[in-house]
């Protein structure tokens, strides 16, 4: 008999990309957090052909503890840089599966994001657009899909960026 | 306003310096010619362009430049601009090349700005001496190196290069703690850029009165910042105000008349330090030094932040090399190199990049806060309300050391300091 040949279905997955989109812009941070395994990361490289987060510098980085530091801070009432806070609005599309293990244990996913921001500000408010490429690697848990890795890949990683404080 | 019209002398007193010093782009376009466009500028560290032909770009003042290695082993900075119809030649951060060639119409360049060659040469007239050097890529007039760190001056006479003893010290002490005795800029880049006028960022280096407030957000419940490495027991207090003196005053400042200045040792910078890591640096180091060398070495933190004014600054605990470039007088690019210890564990560097891109990157925990205010200064001094900055904190606690001043840690000598030198640079 002929082996059967299924793809993954990827309407469950772009669901979840959605949820995790529409975390960010509700600035549920402590849940978008737990989406992660625990020893989860998130890596938005510096440069298009960065081989790695160690040996240079990243515009970010983050493990747990640093997502933890990170998000405790933007909860903290003198946070500067967000006071009034940024208002984001994201567009997740063109998600196709990269790589899929064959147990249906995990999966690397692909997908396009625009965010828009926009921070009341004097004498002007900030306006911005951010567009990129994600990947996720997404791992099935008993509570449904976990995020092993995010890389949030900016078009325009390596230009000079001004003060962000947002997850893209 | 007109130059002309610019009363350099009074813009700077003290203890105090105007708000048109920050927000007028007259006042801007005289600094890039007078102090931008004659001081010794840091342009990049050797490590940067290893073999011959390799490049970067980058800027001095408005000029665009390119810092290269000669095909003779030798470093160039040559003006990023054809010799022919002026089009820029590079238009990459870096690249390694042959020779040069302008796209514009296939005119060629040695590495170091000697014209190569020109299509169809015939076609230029017996009035045309191609050789000389303005139909190359002008080199700019005055270069000069300490230990890797390439200077240039635009302009072709001036006071010679000079930096105090101290401030070659700091260099000194960075190098010093690579096993190899070497260092390199190999880590990539943070690039961030404010809308805020460049001496802004300049005078926040060795200001240590603004972290308990600009940086509150980075503190817990128990005033410390969170743990900076993964060998730190616990983060930097960040408020430390016994009787109305800060902790920070103990970390106290030098400031030199040329503009720069250093501040250190930081509290706690003696604490003995401990771990499997620091053990292995420990043991390279000791395959080069005797046992008592080592331990000069590392006890050796006596400075935190240094300034080379105008345009370049060393931090020691986080080993990083920050570069100033003004845009406009309301616009700044701030770009930060990680240094790597040669011979040192590639685990070490890999903890002071997590550590760079938590403090320095464009989306860092630190960095946003301060770029928040270098913007909130200069939207504020739009107001007409009132004419000063104020820069008087610890005036009255300044005292003479070797060539230049010493005063406690949050006072805003570096600023006086820097103000002066400006005003020097700008009045004539």
């Amino acid at each position: 008999m002929m082996p059967e040949i299924r793809a993954p279905d990827i309407r469950p997955i772009e669901e979840f990309l959605l949820h995790e989109a529409h975390l960010l812009d509700d600035r549920r941070f402590e849940e978008w957090m737990e989406l992660f395994t625990p020893d989860g990361y998130y890596w938005a490289p510096a440069s298009l052909d960065q081989p790695d987060p160690l040996n240079s510098v990243s515009l970010i980085y983050d493990d747990r503890a640093a997502m933890e530091t990170r998000i405790r801070r933007l909860r903290h009432p003198r946070i500067h840089s967000q006071t009034p806070p940024s208002r984001t609005a994201r567009l997740v599309a063109n998600a196709v599966i990269e790589a899929a293990e064959p147990d249906g244990s995990a999966c690397v996913v692909r997908s396009k994001f625009i965010i828009y921001e926009y921070r009341p500000s004097i004498p002007e408010a900030l306006e911005r657009v951010f567009g990129g490429t994600y990947r996720h690697r997404l791992v099935a848990a008993p509570q449904g899909f976990r995020i092993a890795w995010k890389k949030a890949i900016l078009a325009n990683c390596d230009a000079r960026l001004g003060a962000f404080a947002i997850y893209f | 306003m007109s130059r002309e019209s610019i009363p350099i002398a009074s813009l700077v007193q003290q203890d105090r310096v105007h708000r048109r010093v920050f927000e007028d782009p007259a006042v801007f376009d005289l600094e890039m010619e007078r102090i931008f466009g004659r001081a010794f500028l840091y342009v990049g560290h050797e490590s940067e362009v290893p073999a011959p032909g390799d490049f970067v770009t980058r800027y001095l003042g408005r000029n665009p430049v390119i810092l290269c290695r000669h095909q003779d082993g030798t470093i160039n900075v040559l003006h990023n601009r054809c010799g022919h119809r002026g089009a820029l030649v590079c238009n990459e951060a870096r690249g390694h090349v042959r020779r040069f060639r302008c796209p514009y119409h296939g005119w060629s360049f040695e590495t170091n700005g000697a014209l190569h060659a020109i299509p169809a040469r015939a076609g230029y007239g017996a009035g045309f001496d191609l050789g000389a050097p303005e139909f190359g890529m002008m080199r700019v007039p005055r270069l000069a190196q300490y230990r890797g760190f390439v200077f240039a001056s635009l302009a072709a006479e001036g006071e010679a290069f000079a930096l105090p003893a101290m401030m070659r010290r700091c260099i000194d002490t960075v190098i010093e703690r690579a096993p190899d005795g070497a260092i390199e800029l190999a880590g990539g880049v943070h690039r961030y850029e404010f809308r805020g006028n460049w001496k802004a960022q300049v005078e926040n280096i060795l200001d240590h009165y603004h972290p308990a407030f600009s940086h509150e957000s980075t503190a817990g419940g128990d005033g410390r910042q969170f743990r900076r490495s993964a060998g730190e027991d616990e983060g930097t207090p960040i408020y430390d105000d016994a009787g109305g003196v800060s902790g920070w005053d103990r970390a106290e400042i030098v400031a030199f008349p040329a503009g720069h200045g250093l501040q250190g040792p930081m509290p706690g910078a003696d604490k003995p330090k401990g771990g499997a890591l620091y053990e292995r640096y420990r043991a390279a180091l000791l395959a080069r030094h005797a046992p008592e060398r080592v331990a000069e070495i590392l006890g050796n933190e006596w400075f935190h932040n240094a300034v080379f004014y105008p345009n370049m600054f060393i931090q020691l605990r986080a080993l990083f090399v920050r570069v100033v470039r003004p845009i406009a007088v309301d616009h700044t690019e701030v770009c930060v190199y990680p240094i790597r210890l040669k011979g040192a564990p590639d685990e070490m560097f890999h903890s002071q990049i997590r550590f760079l891109n938590l403090t320095h990157a464009a989306g860092s925990l630190i960095q946003t806060d301060d770029m928040e205010m270098f913007r909130r200064v200069q939207a504020g001094l739009a107001s007409e309300g009132a004419e000063w900055v104020v820069l008087g904190r610890g005036l009255d606690a300044e005292r003479p050391e070797q060539d230049g001043r010493r005063a406690p840690g949050t006072s805003e000598l570096s600023m006086r300091a820097q103000y002066a030198a400006w005003k020097r640079y700008m009045a004539e």
